[in-house]
């Protein structure tokens, strides 16, 4: 009896001191650092050119960065920030896990996707590069938030960050990004394993390293459903929850999307907004696009409704347009310099007044424009970041604008 | 006993060793009883499952972006184990949390079994078990016992809200708090504190439980 109860209280005094550890190990959340290997910088709107062109919207070349490519590969020219990049890092805080709490996918597995046992509503996330089509469902990336993979032959991250539904690709070289556990305006910030500089992923910005005010080179993602990306790219693999991980993964810890509940149709945020916008739900979805001097922001259930959207790049004032994809659910943003105008031409879109001239017939994602890149996000988090961005259509509820 | 002889001020450290001994002495007598006994048993397992669906360690099977398709059935018993368990049960993820090494299907309930996060949940379903079950013995017996039931209900609160704060910042969607860096300051804290609390509540349950009224 008595060793029984000798056991039994060093049992419970190891866990206080397991509780103990628990709280007082600084690796747990990881803090991001002090300014001391800042770089210069900081200046919000500088630099040449948006960094997307092309028939893919990707990232302009910059430079590797290294010339072994262990860093990540930059893109030239800058984003447009509405905050001093101080202050990002300063407003960054807990998301109440620590640096890897969240693992990302290094070793990733795919199945054809007429093998998937979802349902055709089940939010993907589908990627095209050089000509090899790869989906990541959102109810296995909810849990990782980052897959570390290659696609056409380059080595690149598909990200998403659940609390600001915001799902991008990046150029990755020869490191790999992590969950760093910290949050700015609700967004992920991500880290590069190789200089640990810090990533907020919608800026896709350094703010904080070695990396300090570079720019990531980005590639679109299309958030769509599983059942339009298999009818549009049969072809295409699909991310599988063979991870390595145990893992629930049909439980997510945030909400539901098909049907939409809990935090994704909740008007209200987990975490504090850098600004809050006067109108519009919280998690109403937007298609946004920025360059080097603005932001612009299209309401996606609006958009998928009109079919094209007219807006402007604030506060640069740039004119630009948006046109809905109803295949896959998406909309593509371009510039509309002069007076060039674009409207609805049977399945497809006619252009008037382009550079490239006029003409009819074209699919939505090859319009003779340039095309900048442009991804869906919660409008809560699109305003935070960009609170005098432009914005097109009306005001929707949550959603992901279908 | 020393706990009812010993001044706190005067003799701090006989008043405490008073206050332990006959802490301990209320457990065991308590703990000799069949009431107490399934009072433990009960509020341990029913602890430990809401420690659990806190955690999100515990609940259904599926979701609806996996029901249906062309699948086919799910197996009513599956267990997947990580490659390498040893290692993975040590990696924190959070404070008070760790990686999962197995997942257990059991027709449509999947449980994710993180080891530490196991003991954790076991000891605090042990500790606010045995408070409860002295509670509830010392409130069953004659009047002389000088407890009420709110005791009980004391004794509990501190560890159910420490399981569920264990699942972070999503507790605060459940209560419609904004998270803040305090806010998530005091939730890291909110275990240990809460464990803390747990052996304060017992050492006052059982001090003020009389020894002779319980046999």
């Amino acid at each position: 009896m008595k060793r029984t109860r000798r056991s039994t209280v060093g049992s419970l005094t190891a866990l206080g001191i397991a509780g103990l550890a628990g709280c007082l190990d600084g690796g747990i959340v990881g803090s991001i650092r002090e300014g001391g290997e800042a770089g210069e910088g900081g200046e919000a709107g500088e630099g040449a050119g948006s960094g997307t062109t092309g028939e893919t919207g990707g990232s302009a070349d910059g430079n590797d960065g290294s010339s072994d490519g262990t860093v990540p590969p930059t893109a030239d020219g800058s984003r447009y920030l509405a905050y001093e990049l101080d202050h990002l890092r300063e407003e960054s805080l807990s998301g109440g896990v620590g640096v890897d709490g969240i693992p990302s996918i290094d070793d990733p597995n795919f199945a054809p996707i007429d093998e998937s046992n979802l349902v055709d509503d089940a939010p993907v996330f589908g990627v095209v590069r050089d000509g090899e089509a790869k989906a990541y469902p959102q109810h296995v990336l909810v849990h990782h938030e980052i897959v570390n993979d290659t696609l056409g032959g380059d080595p690149v991250a598909v990200t998403y960050c659940p609390l600001t539904g915001t799902t991008q690709g990046f150029e990755r070289g020869a490191t790999t990004f992590g969950v760093s556990g910290q949050l700015v305006n609700s967004n992920l910030i991500m880290y590069d394993r190789e200089t640990e500089s810090r990533w907020p992923q919608m800026l896709a910005t350094g703010i904080d390293g070695s990396m300090y005010s570079e720019t990531l080179r980005e590639f679109p993602v299309v958030w769509t459903t599983l059942g339009e990306w298999r009818s549009e790219r049969p072809d295409s693999a699909i991310l599988t929850d063979d991870t390595g991980y145990a893992r629930r993964y049909g439980n997510d810890p945030y909400g539901v999307y098909a049907p939409i509940g809990g935090y994704y149709a909740a008007d209200e945020t987990m975490f504090p907004a850098l600004s809050t916008p006067e109108a519009g739900h919280a998690k109403s979805v937007v298609i946004g696009a920025r360059s080097a001097d603005g932001a612009v922001a299209f309401d996606k259930e609006t958009l998928l409704a009109e079919r094209v959207l007219e807006g402007r790049l604030e506060p640069a004032d740039d004119d630009v347009v948006a046109v809905a994809d109803p295949a896959l659910s998406t909309g593509y943003v371009y510039r509309t310099p002069g007076d060039a105008t674009v409207e609805p031409d049977g399945n497809g879109y006619r252009v008037e007044g382009g550079e490239a001239g006029s003409g009819g017939g074209f699919d939505a994602d090859d319009l003779p424009l340039d095309r900048v890149l442009a991804f869906d996000a919660m409008w809560f988090a699109w305003a935070g970041f960009y609170p005098d961005t432009g914005f097109a259509g009306e005001h929707t509820e949550a959603g992901y604008g279908r | 006993m020393a706990a009812e002889t010993a001044s706190p001020t005067a003799s701090p450290v006989a008043w405490l060793s008073g206050l332990v001994r006959r802490t301990a002495f209320a457990v065991r007598v308590s703990l000799s009883r069949r009431d107490g006994r399934a009072t433990l048993g009960l509020v341990a397992v029913a602890y430990f499952v809401l420690y659990s669906v806190g955690l999100g360690h515990l609940g259904r099977a599926g979701g609806a972006a996996v029901r249906g398709g062309t699948g086919g059935s799910a197996p009513v018993l599956d267990l997947f184990v990580v490659s390498d368990p040893l290692l993975t049960a040590t990696r924190r993820v959070a404070p008070f949390q760790y990686e999962p090494v197995a997942l257990l299907t059991v027709g449509p309930i999947e449980y994710l079994f993180a080891p530490v996060n196991a003991v954790l949940g076991l000891g605090l379903a042990g500790l606010v078990g045995v408070t409860l079950a002295v509670s509830v013995v010392a409130w069953r017996g004659p009047s002389a016992c000088r407890i009420g039931a709110g005791a009980g209900a004391a004794a509990g609160l501190p560890g159910l809200l420490s399981g569920f704060v264990c699942c972070g910042p999503t507790i605060l969607l459940v209560i419609g708090i904004q998270a803040s860096a305090g806010v998530l300051a005091v939730l890291q804290w909110f275990l240990p504190l809460a464990v803390a609390s747990l052996f304060v509540t017992l050492l006052w349950v059982g001090s003020r439980v009389d020894p002779d009224t319980v046999r």
